[in-house]
């Protein structure tokens, strides 16, 4: 059956008597229709427009038995519904101009999703070929098809093929030429409306009988007005005049539910197919991942192992990140701090605490942070790569739903986990503008990747060893302030209604380390990049505003908007200095660590992680942390809640409410911790 | 099937294909067809395609929560 030649090759030369007969290549996209219309045709093709479309049409010859064929490329559909262009064009084109013969090319390795095309295309009046493409593929992924059981089941001829390969392509030409010619016995065996619908069909079928306009079959067109097909809804609308058309628009309008019954028969069709026709062994691999999956994503145990997860996260973090963090400290920026202090020696005092303190102080204390950040994403990459993180988020559902949140909200906010920024855009699938404008206000209480890495640092600087719980126990509290505000929201705005959402969970499989590698590359060097701009230019107009007036980080300017901000500070036990380190957080979230290493000389004066510890009581660095993950978001996420609110009033009463929010977190924090420490 | 299908789905709630599958007793991929259709009839929409809209001045924004190789879908309006 094999050929790798184009046919007109392997042929017979056409004669002057021959007929020529039309044949139709249909099938959804990437199935290989231009492969096999290359096949078949060869050089003899012209490519134009279809008519008054801009969708292009492809048409060419070939001959085989001594009759030339005509072999029009039909758009790539997935129904033919009039949905697009491409599906009118090509039913329109089944429809008036009856092909001899139409090949739908199925593919054989997803069968289920090319036979929908399929059950429209049989109901058609044109003899149908079912050739099943990629046989190849379908039977390394281990599917097996027995195509005679299909010809059976659908009552149409099915040709397996490999197109790529030319394989089949011969017995495919002997079929449709039979075919055409009335050699082979055609009973197509049409899927059927659900069985509740079938009168309904009738009665339609009755109604519209005189109206319906040549070459459309009855029936087609029936069933096409009852699945709510505008075009053909139109055009029967102009034929029939309103008065006529009344009685049928009052039976579509008592059933409009019967665009689902329609697809319902076509779906119980397939079904029927492939049960028939398709074994699809079990792979270890699907064995396995339902076995995890017993486990990873169990309402109790899924909950279980997620917290253990995100321990296991700051922990490898922690254990691998701080001792390398601290030899850079140690050895790299306090040795550059030190290096640029004497070689400035001789130069203004101002440069070498620009240098020092503003440069390798702030933004130098940000690159010690690497080592954390590039471990973070190792593990967080390699989570997501194994196939966990999904896992996560359906958990997460059950969770949510526990708290009684479990509105469309739920997954705008899911997104925040990366970034609140799709966080807040991802609140387009609510249609409720109500509903949509609270969830857009509270999406920015998802801690985001960038405060995640912060309060990874911090916490290692602040609390050492305790660091993974401290960091556990503050995502914990962020997610229980989600979830109450979440139940809240869902009680006002969806009156407890349950929105529903599918997941297709990836199959778990071994890490690629080659893709986490790259992402942990891409990561870290965009962070990196960041650094060097956006902190490091922070970096130095902190410095700048702490060291003018006269060099006195006391009585400089930004000790004064510190020292005008400290009366709020005080009742979380922050000064002045880490009040300004929560201001500056709102250009990015990073500028809070590269601003402590700004004001507390890091580098200069040892590690920022020492200082920082030696420098404040337990209270004071949680109620910090706290304000720290509820704090208002970044000036990018301000800016998408501007963009889609479409308003600065309501922009600027969440900027308030999140800070009202985070100070009474930090005050309550600090006043509970005060009890311990 | 299509109709239990979405029966299923408006009693609301998190799903995963393979227990929809074995609810309505087919395969995960006569299901995963029949929420493609659903999609095109306006019953589902497909959320994070591909992430965009990110934001793109975070460097640390690259993890997109509800993409990766998986889909999601939702149920719009058009339920009921």
């Amino acid at each position: 059956m094999s050929s790798c030649h184009p046919v007109q090759a392997t042929v017979a030369e056409p004669t002057a008597e021959q007929d020529t007969l039309l044949v139709a290549l249909a099938g959804q996209p990437n199935v290989g229709k231009s492969t096999l219309f290359n096949l078949l045709t060869g050089l003899s093709q012209h490519v134009g427009n279809w008519p008054g479309k801009t969708v292009e049409r492809k048409e060419g010859t070939f001959t085989f038995r001594g009759t030339t064929y005509r072999l029009v490329d039909l758009p790539g559909t997935y129904s033919l519904t009039a949905n697009s262009a491409e599906e009118v064009i090509a039913r329109e084109f089944i429809i008036r101009e009856r092909p001899d013969v139409v090949i739908a090319l199925v593919d054989a390795a997803t069968l289920e999703r090319s036979l929908y095309l399929v059950a429209e295309l049989i109901s058609l009046p044109a003899p149908l070929v079912v050739a099943l493409n990629m046989m190849d593929v379908a039977e390394q992924e281990g599917v097996r098809i027995e195509p005679e059981v299909l010809q059976a089941a659908m009552g149409v001829p099915v040709v397996p093929m490999v197109a790529t390969r030319g394989e089949g392509v011969q017995a495919l030409l002997e079929t449709v030429d039979r075919l055409a010619r009335g050699e082979i016995p055609y009973n197509p065996k049409p899927p059927r409306i659900r069985a509740d619908h079938r009168e309904v069909l009738e009665k339609i079928e009755a109604l519209i009988a005189d109206f319906v306009p040549a070459p459309y079959p009855r029936e087609w067109v029936a069933l096409k007005l009852l699945e709510g097909d505008r075009e053909i809804t139109q055009m029967m609308k102009e034929r029939m005049g309103p008065k006529r058309w009344e009685p049928v628009h009052e039976v579509l309008r008592a059933h409009d539910d019967a665009l689902v019954a329609v697809a319902s028969g076509r779906y119980e069709w397939i079904g029927r197919m492939v049960r028939a026709a398709v074994t699809r062994p079990r792979t270890g691999q699907i064995g396995l991942t339902e076995r995890l999956d017993r486990w990873a994503t169990h309402p109790l145990w899924g909950l279980i192992i997620l917290a253990g997860m995100l321990g296991l996260v700051f922990w490898l973090t922690y254990a691998i990140g701080t001792p390398l963090q601290d030899l850079l400290d140690t050895y790299v920026v306090a040795v550059l701090a030190d290096a640029a202090r004497t070689a400035l020696a001789g130069g203004p005092p101002w440069l070498a605490g620009l240098i020092a303190d503003g440069v390798i102080g702030g933004a130098g204390s940000m690159l010690t942070f690497l080592p954390i950040l590039v471990i973070f994403f190792a593990v967080m990459g390699a989570l997501e790569d194994i196939g966990y993180l999904a896992r996560a988020a359906y958990v997460m559902d059950g969770f949510m739903h526990m708290m009684g949140l479990h509105g469309k909200s739920f997954l705008p906010l899911f997104l925040g986990f990366g970034c609140n920024v799709p966080a807040v855009l991802g609140t387009r699938v609510i249609e409720s503008r109500r509903a949509r404008l609270l969830t857009l206000l509270l999406a920015p209480l998802v801690p985001c990747t960038a405060r995640m890495a912060v309060i990874a640092f911090l916490a290692s600087a602040f609390f050492g060893p305790a660091a993974t719980l401290v960091s556990w126990g503050l995502v914990l509290l962020s997610l229980a302030v989600l979830a109450l505000s979440g139940a809240i929201l869902n009680r006002v705005l969806f009156h407890g209604q349950r929105a529903a959402f599918i997941m297709e969970l990836p199959l778990y499989h071994l890490p690629n380390w080659r893709t986490i590698g790259l992402t942990v590359w891409q990561r870290s060097l965009a962070f990196v990049r960041k650094a060097g701009t956006l902190i490091l230019a922070v970096s130095v107009v902190v410095w700048a505003l702490s060291t003018f007036p006269g060099g006195d980080i006391e009585k400089s300017l930004l000790a004064q908007v510190g020292r005008w901000l400290e009366p709020v500070g005080r009742w979380m036990g922050l000064d002045w200095r880490l009040m300004v380190a929560l201001l500056t957080s709102f250009i990015a979230k990073e500028n809070s660590i590269a601003t402590l290493g700004v004001l507390f000389g890091a580098g200069a004066n040892g590690g920022l992680a020492d200082i920082l510890v030696s420098a404040f009581s337990p209270a004071t660095a949680l109620a910090f942390l706290v304000v720290q993950m509820l704090f208002i978001p970044c000036v990018a996420t301000v800016g998408a809640i501007r963009q889609e609110t479409g308003s600065w009033r309501w922009t600027l009463f969440d900027v308030g409410f999140l800070l009202v929010i985070s100070l009474l977190g930090g005050a309550l924090t600090y006043h509970l911790a005060s009890l311990f420490w | 099937m299509l109709e239990r299908l979405l029966d299923l789905l408006q009693t609301g709630g998190s799903h995963r294909i393979s227990d929809l599958a074995e609810a309505l007793e087919t395969t995960p991929e006569m299901v995963e067809t029949m929420l493609e259709g659903l999609e095109r009839m306006g019953y589902l929409k497909r959320l994070g395609k591909d992430c965009t809209g990110r934001c793109t001045a975070c460097p640390l924004a690259g993890m997109c929560a509800a993409g990766g190789e998986g889909r999601v879908w939702a149920m719009t309006e058009h339920e009921a």
